[in-house]
């Protein structure tokens, strides 16, 4: 079991994948904050607000935290080998 | 998130100035009296009102309000000249359902001077009044109902 989740979970992603978890997560907590605050202002239940703010993040979680593969489609582009020694 | 979570209790705070309600209510004193008693073993005088009360403060429940803390005061200037304003009843409100007041209330906390008598006091006035405590942000405070000043009746003797 616990091979079977580090194979799932162990695995980096590579930089542009970073950089795009980054972005959704500043923006996204931006708009569930905003989102949970009206949700519960409308509905007058400070309950509301937190649950939607619980349940969004953690719907967040799911998609940012797992390396999925689309986080892998821009992989480093190593240059090609020079030689193995320099010849004297 | 930390700092997301932060400025949504801010603006929860900041939103109870959207709801502005001044409910009314109605205080008639059925009847007040005074007598002489023995408190913490000291002899002095006691005012003790009995009243009805009816008042609708359920428009204070807004989603940042946690409970209502209600209160009828007795406001009055004792021989010294010292306006003194004293808590005679109180009752914690933690429900929409329980804001609306409708009771006939004994005295609940007796009215006492520090100097001991009520000689010479101005009249007293009786007045509802209410603590809105949020979830976030700051206590407001109103009043929802006011009596005329009526003079201190002469003393009925021992309690």
């Amino acid at each position: 079991m616990a091979n079977l989740l580090s194979q799932i979970f162990y695995k980096n992603i590579d930089f542009e994948g970073q950089r795009v978890t980054e972005k959704t997560t500043h923006y996204a907590l931006i708009i569930i904050s905003i989102l949970s605050f009206l949700t519960g202002l409308a509905l007058q239940s400070l309950q509301t607000t937190f649950f939607f703010f619980g349940a969004s993040v953690l719907v967040l979680t799911l998609v940012i935290v797992p390396p999925w593969p689309a986080y892998n489609t821009h992989p480093v582009k190593w240059l090609p080998r020079k030689g193995t020694k320099k010849s004297e | 998130m930390s700092s997301c979570l932060m400025a949504m209790l801010a603006a929860i705070a900041l939103s109870s100035f959207l709801f502005t309600a001044d409910p009314k209510g109605q205080l008639v004193i059925s009847n007040f009296k005074v007598a002489d008693a023995k408190v913490n073993s000291r002899s002095q005088e006691v005012g003790l009102a009995r009243f009805n009360l009816t008042a609708d403060l359920t428009s204070l429940f807004h989603w940042n309000t946690k409970q209502l803390f209600i209160y009828v005061t007795a406001e009055y200037n004792n021989s010294d000249g010292t306006h003194n304003e004293v808590v005679i009843w109180d009752r914690i409100v933690l429900r929409k359902e329980d804001a609306l007041v409708d009771v006939v209330v004994p005295p609940k906390y007796p009215l006492r001077d520090m100097r001991y008598s009520f000689k010479k006091s101005s009249p007293v006035r009786f007045a509802l009044k209410y603590n809105l405590m949020p979830y976030v942000g700051a206590l407001t405070y109103g009043e929802a109902a006011r009596t005329e000043p009526e003079p201190f009746p002469p003393k009925v003797g021992k309690l």
